[in-house]
């Protein structure tokens, strides 16, 4: 007697989870929660809230245009006509520090999101796949992992040349190897679940385990990697301008604004150090506070520690 | 009365007691020898001691004191000229046939540093190779200067201390050239490549080690052909690229004079004032800011584009802000009271760009309207140059100067090695440069950047008048009818933004109080060879 088909597809049986689920506090309550367990990490939230409206309306908050410079007034110290003073050239730093914040964070978040997502398909093939194609991803991986962020970073931009897509490429490449590190580890645990072995002895195919029950649970330690590199990412971007390796002059870039100019004249006219630097150190400040609180929310094994 | 005139008289001798016991000993002081001299160097020199290779002073600086020439600018003249020159490897010289024909009598008895005596034919041989020759025995891999020498028909040594430069038609200016230190001569016998790592010279000191990114080190010439000289024991150069870390070098001590062309105004200031016994002297550099556009290629082929270009930029505003008032506004030869041909503030008020900011921008917009370029149909160009602060402090200022009439400008940088190959095969569009020149002389400027098929011509400039009228200045003896010929082609060059001039940098030099003899002259290629430096410790 041939055996019926049960009649249950694999669509049915993954609907049957959302069913069960609880259900699910709110954005804002899941903000005020957060903010009432991690203060610290709330703050870090609050600065880099900052720093993103401050780039987005970078154009309607800047008294100046950023490029301009203006002959009659280089080195001005802090005024009401120009807020944080002028540089060398008579640019306006306030205007500089806004419009800059655009840079890193165009830089420091592209970057991010390309080496996590890439480093993420990496690990998650890796440690799916094992065998093989986790030996040699590995000890690719081993390779870039050897050189520091910054070293690497510095190569890469080097060789393409200073550009803002250069830029996020060069210093994605060093986030790969971190981030595949981390999927990997996750997607070890996970491909060993139940749920994994029911679907696979559902026929799922390894494609769609891989994308569709596996990736969606690595996404708490992706957060953490993503929030925990951006930090690092603004800070390497500031100093491949600081080396010359960044955005091309005119336009502003924190990393440039403390570059060989900014050095020169730092006894005559501190403040041209002064706010950029506090404007890199409140960004890798905020998005490190905000990264720690993710991850301590997050990583199950560091939850309520 | 007589009571106002014996205080006169005690007030007088005072005075005159003052400026004896102050002035006597700078003067007559007698020098001391020996001792080591720290010097600043910006970078290695690209072309190592090879400055027929060169035309950068990270080049000539170092190689300056391990060569020698066949005349000189007295060293210790700040105002070069004619009358400065003296001999060096030539004992005397003579023009000949109505300044057709140079004749050099050459010093005896000088010896190379590996000990091979010095003759006529290192001469011939030298020059020969710089211009090019068909019978020249070696070839320089660059040749920036060949221009300088396309009118010696050829050279001649009929005995060893003996060397005539025949000419093809008078040329006084010839003589200025041999004396910058762009003209050393080098040794028959040691291959050309070999002073691109070492140096066999006939100058004042030795080349002992060059440690790339250390140091580079010499030791006094026993064997130099002026009695008495070096003073010096010896030098060692130190390349530091950073400018805050080599001044602050300075500042520690650890050098004791620095990099010509390297200081700015404010960074000079500082370090005067935190150090007090490091000497300041303002000098000129014969080095100018300018914006390269290469006509060679739209839309810089049309010279309305071109002289838009140049309106749009504020030179007045480019001293201020570029250097902070440490510079000079001129055309193409340097402006006084630093240079002898630089026009004259009323002449240059009539050129493009170096009016009134906003009427000149003004003009402009209008200049680019007629050639097609507006609001809906911008022109964007890009523009290269080299990734040193002093070049993308210029960048910076030209970009927005540029936005204000509706260009619109991207900067793309790149390292000095990649930079004189790319201008000299003319692969871009666009590029605020710097340009030096070895000796203030017309000469020297036009053949090198404006003669038709000069490889330093880096805009591919070329017009038949205007050779025309730089030959004929060239062969005029008469300096008065020289000179107004020479401004007639500085406002044609400028009206055909050729080559657009920003401004003139000015030389904030810094040396210990303890270094003596060490004097800067207008142009920061001449003096560098050493010989007269000592110290007074």
């Amino acid at each position: 007697m041939a055996t019926e088909p049960v009649g249950v597809t694999v669509a049915e049986v993954e609907l049957v989870a959302p069913g069960m689920a609880l259900r699910r506090p709110g954005l804002v309550t899941i903000v005020w929660r957060f903010c009432r367990k991690k203060p610290l990490g709330a703050a870090g939230g609050l600065l880099m809230l900052l720093i993103v409206v401050a780039a987005i309306f970078a154009g309607v908050l800047a008294t100046h245009d950023p490029i301009a410079t203006n002959a009659t007034s280089t080195l001005a110290r802090p005024s009401s006509q120009f807020w944080l003073g002028t540089d060398h050239l008579g640019r306006d730093i306030y205007s500089r520090i806004l419009h800059g914040a655009r840079v890193s964070l165009i830089i420091g978040l592209g970057s991010t999101l390309l080496g996590s997502v890439l480093g993420g398909i990496i690990g998650l093939l890796s440690g799916y796949l094992g065998g093989k194609t986790d030996l040699i991803s590995q000890r690719v991986m081993d390779i870039f992992q050897g050189l520091p962020l910054l070293v690497l970073a510095l190569v890469m931009a080097a060789a393409l040349g200073p550009s803002v897509p250069n830029v996020i490429i060069a210093i994605s490449i060093p986030i790969i190897p971190r981030a595949a590190r981390v999927i990997r580890s996750s997607v070890l645990t996970i491909r060993e679940m139940q749920y994994v072995e029911a679907a696979r002895g559902l026929g799922v195919s390894h494609l769609r385990i891989a994308f569709r029950h596996i990736l969606p649970n690595t996404m708490g330690p992706f957060i953490v990697l993503c929030t925990a590199q951006l930090g690092s990412a603004i800070l390497v971007e500031a100093a491949l301008s600081f080396l010359g390796l960044g955005v091309p002059e005119p336009y502003p870039s924190w990393g440039r604004m403390l570059s060989v100019s900014a050095a020169e004249y730092a006894q005559k006219a501190p403040h041209l150090v002064l706010f950029p630097g506090f404007a890199i150190s409140l960004a890798v400040f905020g998005s490190n506070l905000l990264g720690d609180a993710l991850r301590d929310t997050l990583d199950p094994r560091l939850r309520g520690a | 009365m007589a009571r106002f005139r014996s205080l006169a008289l005690v007030a007088g001798l005072a005075l005159l007691g003052v400026a004896a016991v102050t002035l006597v000993p700078a003067i007559g002081q007698a020098p001391k020898y020996g001792g080591m001299l720290n010097v600043m160097q910006r970078e290695d020199p690209p072309q190592g001691f090879s400055i027929h290779e060169t035309s950068t002073i990270s080049t000539v600086w170092p190689g300056m004191p391990c060569l020698s020439n066949l005349v000189i600018f007295d060293p210790l003249k700040k105002q070069e000229s004619m009358d400065t020159i003296i001999g060096e490897l030539a004992e005397k010289w003579s023009w000949q046939d109505n300044y057709r024909n140079l004749v050099f009598f050459l010093r005896k008895g000088v010896k190379w540093h590996d000990g091979q005596p010095f003759t006529s034919k290192d001469v011939k041989y030298t020059f020969d190779m710089v211009r090019e020759a068909k019978e020249a025995p070696a070839k320089l891999r660059i040749n920036p200067r060949k221009d300088w020498y396309s009118n010696v028909d050829n050279i001649e040594a009929p005995e060893p201390h003996t060397v005539v430069f025949h000419l093809k038609r008078p040329q006084p200016s010839l003589l200025m050239m041999l004396a910058s230190g762009y003209s050393p001569v080098y040794a028959a016998h040691v291959p050309v490549a070999n002073y691109r790592t070492g140096c066999i010279g006939t100058g004042p000191f030795k080349l002992k080690e060059w440690k790339r990114g250390e140091y580079i080190d010499f030791v006094k010439n026993t064997d130099y052909f002026v009695k008495g000289r070096p003073y010096l024991d010896g030098m060692r150069y130190v390349p530091i690229k950073d400018r805050a870390t080599k001044f602050a070098a300075m500042q520690a001590g650890r050098l004791d004079v620095s990099f010509p062309g390297d200081e700015s105004r404010t960074i000079a200031e500082q370090v005067t004032k935190a150090e007090p016994r490091i000497k300041l002297t303002i000098a000129a550099q014969n080095v100018n800011d300018n914006m390269l556009l290469n006509v060679t290629k739209p839309p810089f082929d049309n010279v309305k584009v071109r002289r838009a270009i140049s309106l749009a930029i504020d030179r007045r505003g480019a001293v201020q802000a570029v250097h902070q008032g440490g510079g000079i506004v001129g055309a193409s030869l340097a402006p006084r009271p630093h240079g002898v041909w630089g026009l004259l503030e009323k002449d240059l008020a009539q050129l493009p760009g170096y009016g009134k900011a906003q009427e000149d921008k003004a003009k402009a917009k209008k200049l680019l309207a007629e050639a097609g370029f507006g609001p809906s149909n911008p022109l964007r160009i890009e523009m290269v140059t080299r990734a040193i602060p002093i070049y993308l402090d210029l960048s910076s200022f030209i970009i927005p100067e540029l936005k204000q009439v509706g260009v619109e400008a991207t900067l793309r940088q790149i390292e000095t090695a990649q930079w004189h190959p790319l201008v000299t095969r003319r692969e871009y569009q666009a590029g605020p440069n710097l340009t030096g020149i070895g000796p203030d002389d017309p000469d020297a400027n036009f053949y090198e950047n404006y003669a038709c098929g000069s490889p330093r011509n880096y805009t591919y400039y070329c017009d038949e008048q205007v050779m025309k009228l730089i030959d004929q200045q060239s062969q005029e003896l008469d300096p008065k009818k020289r000179l107004q010929m020479v401004m007639n082609i500085q406002k044609k060059l400028e009206e055909d933004a050729a080559r657009p001039m920003i401004d003139w940098r000015l030389l904030y030099n810094l040396q210990w109080n303890y270094v003596r003899n060490l004097v800067p002259h207008q142009s920061i290629y001449n003096w560098g060879r050493m010989q007269e430096v000592w110290l007074d410790k």
